[in-house]
């Protein structure tokens, strides 16, 4: 039995199928790569997982469990974490700031002893800074630790991003196209930092644009377009087939 | 965007322990009794805008916290005028009373949020003041109740006496701000107010990070819903009587005009130093016995504090600019020269 499963999930708006009965198997340790074209339904695959939308059809296991239908803060607190496709970030809170705002959810000490402020408080506070620390270190954001969150540059901010989704300790993390706006040499970066997430156990599903980055870091790659999973497999393999290319490159007319 | 501001790094401990000391003496200074009842009613009101900023603290902008003061206020005056309760058991009832209200509100209404949750308050507390005023069996109408005064409380040589001076009143009053101060400061300080900052600062990321939206929304209303209704009470006992018109529409603003002018960035003391200004203020005002003049004048104020303090920072954050421009920088050019 795989880790998380997506069992003919089908999503509809309206008339418009956004994805139409996909299988979908992900295996625990492994970077699984999405792609396709624009449109065809990579962002709405994420949505689906992490419960901002319901599937209308198929169901989502994990661990064997169910997680279709459940609230996107149930999802997340069973470890799968999303990030987002645009910057999304708490506004006017420092780097630190929103990192330990995403941490609080983890903490072992019920909300009682933090009012009290009992010595396990204290205690987990100071674990999960140094914990805060050593993510911002790994994501070399430590000389924005204490700078407003809006005003880094546009990388930082999608590193910060993740920082946040990694504090909340996911077992799955999904990226939605976290190189986006970024040139080849800034998106080598941040794929050199998801290489380093991997080897920390979390399973990271990676939905990306850009081929190039994507053929260095994924095990597995899965080819969606219009809605349809129209390849799987090694990324080497995949992306020789001719309906890939074809749905990049479009068909030849003559 | 709203700053928040951290009190341990800006007010230090012995001007927290002055001002405290001063408060407890004011009887003693004066025995006043409008400028002890100015106090005791300030005080009454930094209750009720404390629970209104935090509120805010999840994003939520309640502008029906004197439907809760209603609520409270009628609760513990029904009891005592009809029922025959006596004033402390009713005082705490009102508070739980109160707080069940909050809750089932915010159930409810706390699913959307946003403008929609504005106008639901706004309207809830015209509801309230048009059920006590046509509720007549229960709440006389537009007579009002007439609400009973606490029991003596004997202490051995000397007891306690609601009904003699204002005195027991203050008191009380500071007990109950205190308490609430704390309650709030504690709440501030811990994860779940922060993660109130989450949830207000971008509910979609939140969700996502694992924060039950409902959950943080409707813990601040409640808590805020408890401590305003014990408020509404007080301010009923204290006053005597309770009519439906002394906690509408005019005075839900009123506290959100408070809470803007003290500064919303803190829970604790830009509601006491809004409500005291303001409240002082409005009470000279009133004595000018000019229609409209104070809804005039404090919509002056919003403007002017809004255009010298914006960021939400209200008053309370001058003396944090003054503490930080003035005497911590001298702090820091002192240790600089030591280490030369």
């Amino acid at each position: 039995m795989s880790f998380l499963e997506l069992n003919q999930v089908t999503k509809t708006f309206g008339k418009l199928a956004a994805l139409e009965d996909i299988d979908l198997q992900v295996n625990k340790g492994e970077i699984l790569g999405i792609v396709g074209p624009n449109g065809s339904g990579k962002t709405t695959l994420i949505n689906i997982i992490s419960g901002y939308f319901r599937p209308t059809k198929g169901e989502i296991l994990f661990n064997g469990k169910k997680i279709s239908g459940l609230r996107p803060d149930r999802i997340a607190s069973r470890g799968i974490v999303r990030t987002f496709q645009s910057n999304v970030l708490f506004e006017g809170t420092t780097v630190i700031e929103s990192m330990l705002i995403s941490a609080y959810q983890q903490y072992k000490t019920n909300h009682w002893q933090s009012f009290f402020n009992t010595r396990a408080w204290k205690q987990e506070n100071e674990e999960v800074v140094g914990r805060v620390i050593e993510l911002i270190k790994l994501l070399d954001l430590l000389n924005d630790t204490f700078l407003p969150a809006d005003g880094l540059s546009h990388g930082y901010q999608r590193l910060l991003g993740i920082a946040m989704a990694m504090i909340t300790n996911p077992s799955v993390l999904l990226l939605d196209e976290p190189t986006t706006g970024m040139n080849h040499e800034e998106a080598m970066f941040v794929v050199d930092k998801i290489k380093m997430l991997r080897e920390q156990g979390v399973t990271i599903i990676l939905i990306e644009h850009n081929m190039k980055v994507l053929m260095g870091v994924v095990d597995r790659v899965v080819v969606l377009n219009f809605g349809t999973k129209i390849a799987e497999g090694k990324p080497e393999v995949v992306m020789n087939k001719q309906e890939v290319i074809e749905a990049y490159l479009g068909t030849e007319l003559i | 965007m709203m700053t928040y501001i951290d009190y341990k790094d800006v007010v230090p401990k012995a001007v927290i322990g002055l001002v405290v000391l001063l408060i407890l003496l004011v009887p003693i200074i004066t025995t006043n009794e409008s400028t002890l009842s100015i106090l005791i009613l300030s005080g009454i009101w930094a209750i009720a805008v404390m629970g209104f900023t935090l509120v805010l603290r999840t994003g939520q902008f309640s502008l029906g916290q004197a439907a809760f003061m209603a609520i409270g206020g009628y609760t513990s005056a029904i009891l005592t005028a009809q029922m025959g309760w006596s004033f402390w058991p009713a005082f705490l009832l009102a508070g739980l009373v109160s707080g069940l209200a909050a809750f089932l509100v915010g159930m409810v209404v706390l699913r959307v949020g946003g403008i929609y949750f504005s106008i639901i308050t706004l309207s809830l507390c015209e509801v309230i003041r048009i059920v006590a005023q046509q509720w007549e069996s229960v709440t006389r109408g537009a007579r009002g109740l007439i609400t009973a005064q606490p029991n003596p409380i004997p202490l051995g040589f000397f007891e306690i006496n609601f009904f003699s001076s204002t005195v027991p009143y203050f008191y009380l009053t500071v007990c109950l701000v205190a308490f609430t101060a704390l309650v709030f400061w504690r709440i501030g300080e811990s994860r779940l107010g922060r993660s109130f900052a989450g949830v207000a600062l971008n509910p979609v990321l939140a969700e996502h990070q694992g924060m039950y939206l409902m959950k943080y929304r409707v813990i601040a209303f409640t808590v805020a819903g408890v401590f305003t209704g014990l408020a509404g009470s007080l301010y009923a006992h204290f006053l005597t009587v309770l009519t439906p018109t002394m906690l509408g529409l005019w005075q839900s603003i009123q506290i959100l005009i408070m809470s803007i002018v003290g500064g919303i960035g803190s829970l604790v003391g830009g509601p006491i130093i809004g409500s005291i200004l303001l409240y002082t203020f409005g009470s000279y005002l009133t004595r000018l016995d000019i229609y409209g003049i104070q809804q005039l004048l404090f919509g002056a104020v919003v403007v002017l504090v809004l255009l010298f303090l914006p960021k939400g920072t209200g008053l309370v954050d001058l003396w944090g600019r003054f503490w930080t421009k003035v005497i911590w920088r001298e702090k820091e050019f002192e240790m600089d020269e030591a280490e030369e």
